[in-house]
């Protein structure tokens, strides 16, 4: 029954791209919406009815399971949640108003395929299925992200992201051949029942995988990569499937990983410390995608130290307010393009042009920034609280992050939608008002953010403690009030920045760098560049030196017959003659030799094997 | 009878189209088209009634032909062999389907193509180390003159470079094969005599030099790194299927010959030399893998892809010989190591048929020429998209069963072999998105501004490989039983 979940969705999004091509947009806009909640309502119902295991199996040892848990329940719930507005607005804003074409479906049938494979995903049972899950998300994204496939840069870019992710995705491959060869299985249990350096092994390669897709440090240049994609890819990638899938594998693992003993303070430290660079390359950022990006990452760093301080379910609940806040951008985002015709922010503020979506905006800016009473501000809280579990200064940390999230978050709604003075406004051709779905998907987002305030209510985060079989750390007031004033700080901070009059791209060669990930995006480039330099020098040490060994033997092959074809012509009419007398001997030795005893044909046969052998070896050395 | 009729009827179709001149060319491709079908049909016939639960080799059939030599024409297969059997009879149909310029010699091309597959099936099926050695060594022969008269390019050159290099390769392969068949008392070419005695157990020098030699022949057709530079000259002049048919049935008796041969027949001194066939093979994987990343040229491209996965198949068949190791691992690598054998042939074919579509129309296999052919031939970008990712290892793809299982059973045993062969998937990944990126995506130079998708014959072709690749990859069972029922002889047997 759990297998319906992914197949649903899996099989509507191959039918709507075999019958698509003809219909109009809001026809195939309607059938994946319907596709996606039709994913949603059966979750429910799983949900509700208890469903159970699953098991598909090819052969004794390979078997594909399902299973039910909580943070996969958390995950069903939201992905075709977050994941419906953005089709509608995908639909909207990316297909053409009459028949939408191969292209568009081809769009639609991706993003809803790509929300079975990430409930597949999320209720693996074994490593397996997550594997198999975890790789299709990642083709999934290649193609989503090399949609606008007629740009050169678009589909290298698209390489450069599977590429990443799936260097991370060798960790799985390493962790569940570690578990095999620990129980002979792949399940989650022989993986909890690992022990000794295997265990290493396989949590090394979970964490390896996780922190690709999250785009953790040092894996982070990725998302910058994966903006070629359409908006609505990217917003679907960071809010809840891709870069969801390396915090969900953490937090569904995360007893099992907590075995070993380096993995709480590495995934703090990888946590924060994206954390932090995250929101400093947010803040240096002048492009609206890649600063959202940013933020991805460092918002996913905090759920990682949640994680790291042992309440996966904290982390869980950001997931679940960052989801609603960052798609809510990502989509306005795109708006603001279509508008100012690129996604820099220095050509932005369009605050006079969009009224309404600056306003819809600034509800998922302000909980980017961690206002209270939004719902992702006490989230946050709660990961600064289990941060102070492990110590002091984490928790500091943590509060820190919050102050640089409002900065950015500061800065990006004032820069995008804030207003810019009469006189440009009024230069500017009139604006396109958005389409109703566009809208539509915009302000039920924001909706949902406004929703998770409710998360301040104590019988209603009691209830999801309950739900989630957890509790929660316990507050503290003057955390509290640090953070808030970090984060009142940071909206300062970010208005200063954003005074009318003042340059938005960096303004200086280091910012620059902080701006690219520290570097790390031109590292990337060049070790992919290294790698293709090293393999096509090894493609040319193939043609001249292995081959040459060859050519060598043919060489002195042909000098060897063209000297006994002088000779042999002098030879020839004394051959006849020589050839029978010579035949007459070799009979003779050859009777000689079936003298039956072994090890005549032994030592016949040795001389033969290394004669053969010796040529060979000239050949090779010649 | 069933393997007899899968046999004999390509050579009797080869034999007819040869002697009798007087059909035209449509006459001529149907009859081929017919001929290599029934022995598909036969060998799936044979599939439907194999039982993976009775003995090792099944459809056994025997009759003397030189009793005193020990020589016999003897047939069967056990599930491996019959797997990749039938993977080949179906390469084969495809390559009688797929449209070729035949180069007004319709008769001799095809004629040549079911003489291949008459001794590329004898290889599979036979029972008789002396047949099995003769079938090898006349697919040499077949091979030769398709590449050599239907070739582009130098194609005399690259088919006479194919013969001698694989030719030497066959020598070696005879010299053990001798030396086997002399240290069976009584004599006998009968593999199933040489399985159960096991003559050279003892070791020693002499059944070193013996699996040294047989390596080494079977390894120049795998082929294993550094011995392979013939392939890749061989793959660019040969004409599309006949490229298919080389990487998909060819290559494959260099590694069903280590399974059958070494593996089977020798495993006491496989094992001593096991880690070092396996270092080879993670050789083959890595640089292969790198060396086709360094190609320009579409062709040379997927001919050492071809050395990449080839070298899975070696890393399995070694993890299965290793002297240590829990058995279960062994079997599971040896299992992947097979099914790369059938998925590299569907899928590799699948890739060399789409090249020889590109060659048809553009003349050219150099990257540069292409790009943007997307919105031209969206169906050849459909099935390229999908080959590529199999190839590449992607889950839901036939690829990703063999090569996990290859992984998974390697890492129990000899677990930094397959930390570095892991490394092969990232760059196979990289080689083929980038050959996807070249081909399709980008601008569409004016050149290929009347560039045709495929015709009724090529998708249907491409369309049934596909069929087969997604098959494999989400419902594996069906063949995975057939080769468990082998690896499982082979691995627990000795």
């Amino acid at each position: 029954m759990l297998w319906s979940l992914g197949l649903l969705p899996i099989g509507a999004a191959a039918l709507l791209y075999l019958g698509g091509a003809r219909l109009g947009r809001i026809a195939v806009t309607a059938s994946a919406a319907l596709a996606v909640l039709a994913t949603l309502g059966l979750a429910a119902l799983a949900l509700a009815t208890g469903w159970g295991e699953a098991a598909y199996r090819w052969s004794d040892v390979l078997a594909l399971t399902l299973a039910p848990s909580d943070a996969a329940a958390v995950f069903t719930l939201a992905v075709p949640l977050i994941a419906l507005p953005i089709i509608v607005y995908a639909g909207f804003h990316e297909l053409p108003p009459g028949e939408t074409g191969r292209g568009g479906v081809r769009l639609l049938a991706l993003l809803v395929a790509f929300v079975g494979a990430m409930q597949l995903l999320v209720l693996a049972d074994d490593l397996l299925m997550l594997l198999i899950a975890w790789e299709l998300i990642g083709a999934c994204s290649w193609a989503l992200i090399g949609y606008r496939w007629g740009e050169a840069e678009v589909t290298r870019d698209a390489l450069t992201a599977f590429l990443t992710t799936r260097c991370g995705d060798l960790g799985l491959y390493v962790a569940a051949a570690a578990v095999f060869a620990g129980s002979g299985g792949f399940g989650y249990a022989d993986l909890a029942a690992l022990e000794g350096p295997l265990l290493d092994i396989a949590v090394a390669g979970i964490v390896l995988a996780a922190a690709a897709k999250s785009a953790q440090l040092p894996f982070s240049a990725w998302l910058f990569a994966a903006m070629a994609g359409p908006v609505s890819v990217s917003a679907l990638l960071h809010a809840a499937t891709l870069v969801a899938a390396g915090l969900y594998l953490l937090a569904r693992l995360q007893p099992i990983l907590d075995g070993v003993a380096w993995f709480v303070p590495l995934v703090i430290a990888i946590g924060l410390t994206t954390a932090l660079a995250g929101a400093m390359t947010a803040i240096c950022q002048g492009h609206a995608k890649k600063l959202l990006a940013a933020s991805t990452s460092s918002q996913y760093g905090l759920m990682w130290l949640a994680v790291g301080a042992g309440f996966p379910a904290v982390a869980l609940v950001h997931f679940v307010a960052h989801a609603f806040m960052k798609a809510g951008l990502f989509l306005s985002a795109g708006l603001a393009a279509k508008e100012s015709g690129g996604y820099e922010l220095a050509g932005m503020r369009l605050g006079r042009r969009l009224p309404g979506v600056a306003a819809t905006t600034l509800v998922s800016s302000l909980a980017l920034a961690g206002m209270i009473p939004l719902g992702s501000a006490w989230s946050k809280e709660q990961v600064a609280s289990a941060a102070s579990q492990q110590s002091l200064w984490l928790a500091l940390g943590v509060a820190l992050a919050g102050g640089l999230s409002a900065l950015y978050a500061t800065r990006f709604q004032r820069l995008a939608y804030g207003r810019a003075d009469r006189q440009t406004h009024d230069r500017l051709p009139p604006s396109t008002p958005p389409t109703r779905g566009e809208i539509v998907a915009l302000r039920s987002l924001a909706a949902g953010t406004l929703l998770l305030s409710i998360l301040w209510w104590p019988p209603a985060h009691q209830a999801v403690a309950g739900w989630l079989a957890t509790h929660w750390p316990p507050s503290h007031l003057w955390l509290l009030l640090a953070s808030l004033a970090l984060v009142l700080a940071g909206i300062v901070g970010g208005l200063l920045m954003t005074r009318p009059g003042r340059r938005v791209e960096p303004a200086s060669a280091s910012q620059a760098v902080v701006a690219e990930w520290f570097g790390l995006t031109a590292l990337l480039a060049r070790v992919a560049g290294a790698v293709t330099a090293l393999a096509r020098r090894l493609a040319r040490f193939d043609d001249a030196r292995v081959d040459a060994g060859l050519h060598a033997t043919a060489r002195f092959a042909d000098a060897l017959a063209r000297r006994s074809a002088g000779r042999g012509e002098t030879l020839a009419d004394g051959l006849p003659g020589g050839l029978s007398r010579l035949t007459d001997r070799a009979g003779g030795w050859a009777r000689s030799a079936q003298s039956g005893q072994t090890h005549h044909y032994y030592s016949g046969i040795a001389i033969g094997v290394a004669l053969v052998l010796s040529l060979l070896v000239i050949g090779v050395l010649l | 009878m069933i393997l007899s009729i899968a046999l004999v009827v390509p050579l009797l179709g080869a034999l007819a189209l040869a002697g009798y001149p007087h059909w035209n060319a449509v006459q001529v491709r149907r009859l081929a088209m017919g001929t290599a079908a029934v022995s598909l049909a036969a060998l799936i016939v044979a599939w439907l009634g194999f039982d993976p639960q009775g003995p090792q080799f099944q459809y056994v059939t025997e009759l003397p032909w030189v009793p005193s030599l020990g020589v016999a024409y003897r047939l069967g297969v056990d599930g491996i062999a019959l797997a990749v059997a039938t993977m080949s009879a179906l390469l084969f149909t495809a390559a009688a389907v797929y449209p070729v310029d035949t180069r007004g010699e319709p008769r001799g091309y095809y004629a040549w193509l079911l003489f291949m597959q008459g001794v590329s099936l004898g290889v599979f099926l036979t029972l008789d180390l002396l047949l099995f050695y003769v079938f090898f060594d006349l697919s040499l022969v077949g091979m030769f003159f398709l590449i050599g008269r239907w070739g582009h390019g130098r194609p005399q050159l690259s088919a006479l470079k194919f013969f001698l290099f694989t030719f030497a390769g066959s020598l070696l392969l005879l010299l053990a094969i001798i030396g086997l068949y002399l240290a069976l008392e009584p004599h006998s070419f009968d593999m199933r005599q040489l399985i159960e005695q096991r003559p050279l157990a003892g070791g020693g020098l002499y059944a070193g030099l013996v699996f040294l030699a047989l390596m080494l022949g079977l390894a120049i057709k795998t082929p294993l790194v550094p011995l392979h530079t013939w392939l890749p000259q061989a793959h660019v002049d040969a004409p599309g299927p006949v490229s298919a048919i080389l990487a998909g049935v060819l290559l494959k008796m260099g590694v069903y010959g280590m399974i059958r041969l070494p593996l089977s027949m020798m495993p006491g001194t496989f094992a001593r030399y096991a880690p070092w066939v396996g270092a080879l093979a993670l050789l083959a994987i890595v640089y292969g893998a790198l060396v086709a990343l360094g190609q320009g040229n579409l062709k040379r491209r997927i001919a050492y892809t071809s050395i990449n996965h080839m070298g899975y198949s070696v890393l399995g068949i070694a993890v299965a010989a290793s002297a240590w190791g829990d058995p279960a691992a062994r079997q599971l690598a040896l299992t992947g190591a097979s099914l790369q054998m059938v998925v590299h042939g569907l899928i590799t074919g699948a890739l060399f048929f789409i090249s020889g579509s590109l060659w048809q129309r553009t003349g050219g296999y150099e990257l540069g020429r292409y790009g943007g052919l997307a919105h031209q031939a969206p169906r050849l970008t459909g099935f390229t998209v999908l080959a590529a990712f199999a190839s590449l290892g992607m889950p839901g793809l036939a690829g990703f069963v063999a090569e996990f299982q290859v992984f998974a059973g390697t890492f129990a045993v000899y677990p930094w072999l397959a930390a570095v062969a892991i490394v092969g998937i990232l760059i196979t990944a990289a080689l083929f998105l980038d050959m996807l990126r070249r081909l399709f995506f980008g601008h569409l130079p004016a050149s290929l501004g009347t560039f045709s998708d495929l015709n009724r014959a090529e998708g249907l072709v491409l369309g049934v490989l596909s069929l087969g690749i997604v098959t494999i990859g989400v419902y594996p069972s069906f063949v995975l039983a057939l080769l468990e029922s082998a690896s499982g002889a082979l691995v627990g047997g000795r």
